[in-house]
């Protein structure tokens, strides 16, 4: 992680200051579908990931059923993927955690509620990700009670654009 | 916007092609020719057919070859219905429902010989195992195909043939090749597989009953079952508010039970944690195994994605 904590704000709050950086990015078309490692992804502002499943319009998601603001963009934190090595024993590829955008350095938790560029696009998170059990049929891997409460993030999307891999990742302020 | 989550791999009918012998084989692909789901060697999937015909057949492909499913379908005259249907109605271009793929050969490094047997169409799953071993270098290995006269699925069998993997055991003569002969005693190094008729199978587990069990891989015609708790039992479920009465098979979960009849049923993580499925219980006995909910509530409400019933009937207020 590269966030530090910076002295108490003028309110006496504890403000965490980050910066994180794009390491993956991935989409699919359809729900089980395997997921794509891409370049670079168009973020639509308000409807989704061009050529995603959960992208308004496509609803081709294993949740589109249930329509949802946030599925728009989905993150993950690459930390998460290292902790399940260390603490789990589980190899599992950004290609498999199934969330559109794996970042590091970035601490999604307190992301909830709030603002913040991923790269050129500006996102609002709207709450936790919770994991599914149906990522453990797809990748064979028993991770559902480890990826409780470190399952990603979901997002709306305010303000559209490219997001390439490198780009930074940083909080409104 | 669909009501109901999805819940198959939606894919097109890409080709078919004449495998001989009242053989077709289907090509199976996504819309968009994305990637599918991955599979192991010698793995099946449920093709999920009109009239709710639900047939299961091993993948005759390459697991490389990761943008195809590809099943070979023997015309069965006095089957059960599946193979009609994809050899009389299916077309090119058509759409099919099927599952992830399940189950597969074992093929780990610490065995390093290999014997199949395969009969007739039975032959299927050693067809992707034998592509695999051969692209990553692992030659030892022989199949054995048993078939009436001249083997379908001729083209398949081509590289075997040339690459001397392939014996092929006529029996039109009436002569059963001896099972016994081409298992042998058994080797550290070495394991074995069957899929055929059950006859043969008979013969072939009588043949491998001193094989250590992890080495021997027996795969019957009829549906391999998912994996389900052995303890689990079927129960009635019945719904008080629509008067409807369910059985909810061994080892199904209550949630697929109701969407199979069309009850929209809120479900999110289908593990017990994020308590969207949460639906009240009037009577019976459930066995809980969520996550969440806390004793009081449990007397009340139950979680249907991961919930089942202790007795043999259960009564949900829907
Ligand atoms: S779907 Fe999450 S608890 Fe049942």
């Amino acid at each position: 992680m590269l966030d530090t904590l910076t002295p108490k704000s003028a309110t006496g709050a504890v403000v965490p200051s980050w910066t994180g950086v794009v390491r993956y990015l991935h989409i699919t078309p359809r729900a089980f579908l395997p997921m794509r490692e891409m370049p670079e992804l168009t973020l639509v502002a308000g409807k989704g990931i061009e050529g995603d499943r959960y992208m308004i319009g496509r609803e081709e998601g294993f949740y589109s059923h249930k329509p949802e603001e946030g599925r728009q963009v989905t993150l993950f934190e690459y930390e998460t993927l290292i902790a399940l090595k260390r603490d789990h024993n589980i190899d599992l590829g950004p290609e498999e955690h199934r969330r559109n955008v794996t970042v590091s350095g970035v601490p999604l938790t307190h992301l909830v509620g709030r603002q913040f560029w991923l790269g050129e696009t500006l996102l609002e998170s709207t709450r936790l990700s919770i994991p599914c059990r149906h990522i453990e049929e797809i990748t064979g891997k028993a991770i559902f009670d480890p990826l409780i409460n470190r399952s990603g993030l979901n997002c709306k999307i305010l303000q559209g654009g490219t997001v390439r891999v490198g780009d930074a990742v940083r909080n409104m302020q | 916007m669909s009501a109901l989550p999805i819940t198959k791999v939606r894919t097109i009918v890409d080709k078919i092609e004449d495998g001989g012998q009242g053989i077709k084989l289907f090509s199976l692909v996504d819309p968009d020719h994305w990637e599918l789901p991955p599979f192991r060697p010698g793995a099946h999937i449920d093709l999920h057919l009109s009239g709710g015909l639900v047939r299961t057949y091993s993948l005759c492909n390459d697991p490389v070859d990761n943008k195809r499913y590809v099943v070979a379908v023997k015309r069965e005259a006095e089957g059960r219905g599946g193979s009609i249907v994809l050899h009389d109605e299916v077309k090119v271009g058509d759409t099919i429902g099927v599952t992830l793929p399940r189950g597969g050969l074992d093929l780990s490094t610490d065995v390093t010989r290999f014997t199949f047997v395969g009969g007739g169409i039975g032959v299927t799953p050693f067809l992707s195992a034998a592509a695999w071993l051969k692209r990553m270098g692992r030659s030892k290995f022989t199949l054995h195909m048993i078939a009436r006269g001249e083997p379908p699925l001729a083209e398949l069998l081509a590289p075997l043939r040339k690459s001397g993997h392939l014996v092929i055991h006529d029996t039109s003569s009436g002569q059963r090749p001896d099972i016994a002969a081409l298992v042998g005693r058994p080797l550290s190094d070495v394991a074995l597989a069957c899929c055929g008729p059950d006859g043969m199978i008979d013969d072939f587990e009588q043949a491998s009953r001193d094989w250590p069990a992890d080495r021997v891989h027996i795969e019957r015609f009829v549906p391999p079952p998912l994996p389900v708790d052995p303890d689990a039992k079927p129960y009635v479920l019945a719904l008080a508010k629509s008067q409807r009465e369910i059985i909810v098979a061994a080892g199904q979960t209550m949630l697929s039970a109701l969407i199979d009849i069309g009850v929209d049923v809120p479900a999110s993580c289908c593990g017990g944690i994020c308590g969207s499925c949460k639906v009240d219980w009037l009577e019976g006995q459930p066995v809980h195994r969520d996550r969440v909910l806390s004793p009081a509530e449990r007397e009340r409400s139950l979680l249907v994605c991961v919930a089942g019933s202790a007795k043999d009937r259960l009564v949900l207020d829907l």
